[in-house]
């Protein structure tokens, strides 16, 4: 195999601003045909030998294969990476040890950082960070460009450690916030008495879920006198979690049965998983609440407490967050390693999550009709996602005239956003007798 | 044999091709294999086909081995500069196409920003500058196709069309809600020069580089102007204000009219003998006359090879603000086998007395704002502001000095040019005589 190179002197057309032009020469030696992958291969190979060769600066070949294989990843879905073996180190550690952080899940959109959801009781919470808000500076430095696992490294650090990050948010100036790091607290459930009613909030899916969720049934059930007469789960802005977790949550409201299944590119690569048998709420009505920063965990709880129909789904579509990601070490992890996104969620029904998220069974908003749609952005209006394969071609169409025949149950006029029309509609619903028909209707 | 096997023997395969084409194609690299950079970059190789194999094998979607390789591609070339990037054959063969013919377009350069499509120049008198379309507006949508999340290719390729056809683009300009506009396509060709008198002198306007006829015209419109005022030229402004470049022959023919031979610019590779020097025609078409070139933040490449040369030799005093600073260029190297073509930065230019202009631009002798002082420099589009832009070496200072802007009146019109009011009183005065004498003393150019 030879080539050879035809001088640059020869190839270049010098171009200037909109204009090109070329002439070429060159010979290329007779050679195999491979097939298409080797060919593609090959054409990478060539383009960056020429970068190397003819560049205007001298540049830095690992960097420049790095960029590629971030180009290449970043071209699949928001969600898949290069990790390098630094940051996987610190993944390693992160997923383990204690870590400074700020308490909120963060995706990546046109080259910025957005924030899925802020984790209750966190500095991010507390600080005002809101769903949907970008993150576009740390430390007053652009992170446009920037892949998210390197943003995500630079917000993490020393508990007690100050940081500055830089908020855009629509139609507001931008604005900078100063949080101190700190480890993020675990405590992820809550519960207590509203109205009569056991309300339990879940605002992220991490190891203590399942336990704090039992707590939570129990605590409720002596309060109340050993009966809990309706059970209230939220899970709006849950931005998700572990999927065992998950699994766990619904088993404490279903009685064994599949809970979700996800599958990969082949039929061979589906895995079922069913909850466990003995269910910890057993006969207790339940209303799940839901909103448009819901996803991931949140959704697989949701849909499946929809698709066996055993609860009734209340609130604002949720986030469309349904693909799984892997994270596969490369040479034992010397080289770092690859998320990628391997397989999708599916509810028991065989609904795909991803894209379109859970419509709830009975929609509410939570602020009033302002006339234009309020509509926080997910996963199907991200560039790049992986759209969700149930859909129609024409699936663009169908929607716009689905939500247009959505009645939504919006709070009146001058409700004030800290009643919580969302809970309220929930309790209601499981105080006034009408649960057991739109349960059935749901069904 | 078990399918793992299979594809653990494809990806090996894939690893040991990438590799050593990669060395075969890299002259540097085969001659020299053992130094610790070039190790590095062989097994950055290895990293890259394991991590094609993996996604191949493992991503949850089939995927083509075309595209992923392709946004490899653009995802290498995109670090390097904005300027770099990957066409593959289908779109190359369009560009090769869309040189030859003549489309019809709107007249607007376009640029994305934030995933969307905006205007970054309407030119003057272009069907889109006549249905009201300004640079800084966004165009959101094409025939009620939105272009968000379209490359910015697919998005002007859905603007092209037969000249005399009609289109309807949704429109955004700030502060303002969208609206639809309808343009009838033409053939653009950016008007190449306009002149007038202006108080007892000559006035030319080159709006753009981007035509061939140029040089020709601007060689008709002076002597237009010289008949115009009884046979002398006693002093000429050439307006270069936001003009965004063209063909590099034009802007060294232009040049070529006000010096009598030498330099214009070189263009200058990574290694010595990738110099290319640019020279004038002998022989000059006024030589006495004072000119005074007008320039901004958007005047650009070509434009600034112009005001460059013209300021490095002692030609012309430059006023207005300091320019864009594309200096770089960028080389179409066709990839014979594959069909696409790679755009790379290859070269860089100077002007004569050996200054880079890419991310610095060109600083005026005199600088002039438009409108009133508020108090500060209101910073300006320009190379140095597109993220990842190829730097200069020259790190000294290069900003404009804000307490020598020459600010127009508080209560000066915006209908009025106040640049050129100050171009006209300093070739009416000996002002041009001593930022001449300052000029040659800052280059010391001989």
């Amino acid at each position: 195999m030879k080539y050879i190179l035809p001088t640059l002197g020869a190839v270049a057309a010098i171009s200037l601003f909109a204009f090109s032009s070329s002439k070429q020469t060159a010979i290329a030696v007779e050679r195999p045909s491979y097939d298409e992958t080797f060919q593609q291969l090959e054409l990478f190979a060539d383009v960056l030998a020429r970068v190397r060769n003819d560049y205007v600066v001298d540049v830095n070949d690992g960097e420049l294969i790095e960029d590629a294989i971030n180009g290449m990843l970043q071209s699949l879905d928001p969600h898949s990476s290069y990790v390098n073996p630094d940051a996987f180190r610190d993944l390693q550690v992160s997923t383990s040890g204690e870590y400074g952080g700020l308490g909120m899940e963060v995706t990546t959109e046109e080259g910025f950082v957005k924030v899925i959801a802020p984790i209750d009781d966190t500095p991010a919470k507390r600080a005002g960070v809101k769903a949907g808000d970008y993150i576009t500076e740390i430390e007053g430095e652009s992170i446009m460009g920037v892949s998210l696992t390197e943003a995500v490294n630079r917000m993490r650090g020393k508990p007690g450690e100050p940081i500055t990050i830089t908020i855009a948010r629509e139609d507001e100036e931008q604005m900078e916030i100063t949080m101190t790091r700190e480890v993020i607290k675990r405590q992820v459930v809550k519960y207590e008495i509203k109205d009569g009613m056991g309300y339990i909030r879940i605002s992220q899916f991490n190891e203590k879920a399942d336990t704090g969720l039992a707590d939570a049934i129990a605590g409720l059930e002596k309060e109340m006198g050993g009966k809990i007469p309706g059970i209230v789960l939220d899970l709006r802005g849950n931005p998700g979690g572990l999927l065992d977790q998950s699994i766990k949550v619904s088993s404490a409201f279903l009685d064994g049965g599949e809970v979700v299944s996800t599958r990969g590119r082949v039929a061979t690569d589906t895995e079922r998983y069913n909850g466990e048998r003995g269910e910890l709420a057993k006969g207790i009505p339940l209303v799940v609440l839901i909103d448009g920063a819901s996803a991931s965990a949140s959704e697989i709880v949701a849909g499946a407490v929809q698709d066996r129909n055993r609860g009734l789904v209340i609130g604002m579509t949720s986030f469309g967050k349904g693909s799984v990601q892997s994270v596969i070490p490369l040479r034992g992890g010397r080289d770092g390693a690859l998320r990628l996104t391997t397989q999708r969620y599916y509810t028991p029904s065989g609904r795909s999550i991803q894209g379109t998220g859970i419509d709830p069974d009975i929609f509410v908003s939570a602020v009033p009709d302002d006339g234009k749609e309020r509509r926080i952005r997910r996963e199907a209006d991200l560039r790049n996602t992986i759209p969700n394969e149930n859909a129609d071609e024409d699936s663009d169409d169908t929607t716009e005239e689905e939500v247009a025949e959505i009645i939504i149950d919006y709070p009146p006029e001058g409700f004030e956003i800290e009643d919580d029309y969302q809970l309220q509609k929930a309790i209601e619903i499981l105080k006034n007798g009408t649960y057991p028909n739109l349960l059935a209707k749901a069904g | 044999m078990s399918e793992s096997f299979k594809t653990h023997l494809k990806r090996g395969a894939a690893i040991l091709l990438l590799a050593t084409s990669f060395a075969a194609w890299s002259p540097t690299l085969s001659a020299n294999p053992q130094s610790k950079e070039d190790q590095e970059a062989l097994a950055k190789m290895e990293l890259f086909a394991d991590v094609f194999a993996r996604v191949r094998e493992q991503y949850v979607e089939d995927v083509s081995d075309k595209e992923l390789i392709e946004a490899a591609l653009n995802g290498a070339l995109e670090s390097l500069d904005p300027h770099s990037s990957y066409s593959p054959p289908a779109e190359f063969k369009e560009q090769r196409e869309a040189v030859k013919r003549e489309y019809g377009g709107l007249g607007i350069e376009v640029t994305t920003d934030a995933g969307l499509v905006k205007v970054n120049h309407a030119i003057e008198d272009g069907p889109a500058y006549k249905a009201g379309i300004r640079g800084g507006d966004y165009i959101t949508a094409v025939e009620g196709v939105k272009t968000r999340g379209k490359s910015l290719d697919d998005a002007v390729k859905g603007m092209r069309g037969l000249a005399g056809d009609p289109i309807t683009v949704t429109v955004l300009s700030p502060n303002m809600s969208p609206r639809d506009v309808v343009v009838i396509r033409e053939v653009v060709r950016g008007r190449a020069v306009r002149h007038r008198v202006e108080q007892g002198l000559g006035y030319v306007f080159i709006e753009t580089f981007n035509n061939t006829s140029l040089t020709k015209d601007l060689t008709k419109a002076l002597k237009s102007l010289e008949n115009d005022l009884g046979g002398t030229l006693p002093g000429l402004i050439i307006d270069m204000r936001s003009n965004r470049g063209g063909l590099l022959d034009q802007s060294v023919s232009v040049s070529g009219l006000f010096m009598d031979g030498g330099e214009v610019l070189s263009s200058r590779g990574r290694t010595a003998e990738d110099t290319e020097r640019y020279h004038a025609e002998p022989g000059e078409l006024y030589p006495n006359m004072p000119i005074v070139v007008l320039v901004n933040s958007g005047s650009a490449s070509a434009a600034e090879i112009v005001a460059g040369a013209l300021q490095d030799r002692g030609r012309a005093v430059v006023l207005g603000r300091r320019t864009f600073g594309k200096g770089s260029v960028q080389s179409v190297i066709p990839l014979i086998k594959h069909g696409g073509a790679l755009r790379m930065t290859t070269q860089k230019y100077y002007t004569p007395s050996g200054k880079s202009i890419q991310g610095r631009g060109i600083m005026p002798d005199m600088l002039v704002a438009t409108a009133p002082d508020t108090g500060e420099i209101r910073k300006r589009f320009r190379e140095d502001s597109l993220p990842n832009s190829l730097l200069n070496p020259d790190d000294t200072d290069y900003e404009e000095n804000y307490e020598d802007i020459i600010y127009p009146p508080d209560d000066w019109s915006s209908s009025k040019d106040f640049q050129l009011q100050k171009a006209i009183e300093v070739l009416k005065t000996s002002k041009h005589r001593t930022l001449l004498a300052e000029q040659s003393k800052r280059y010391n150019f001989p």
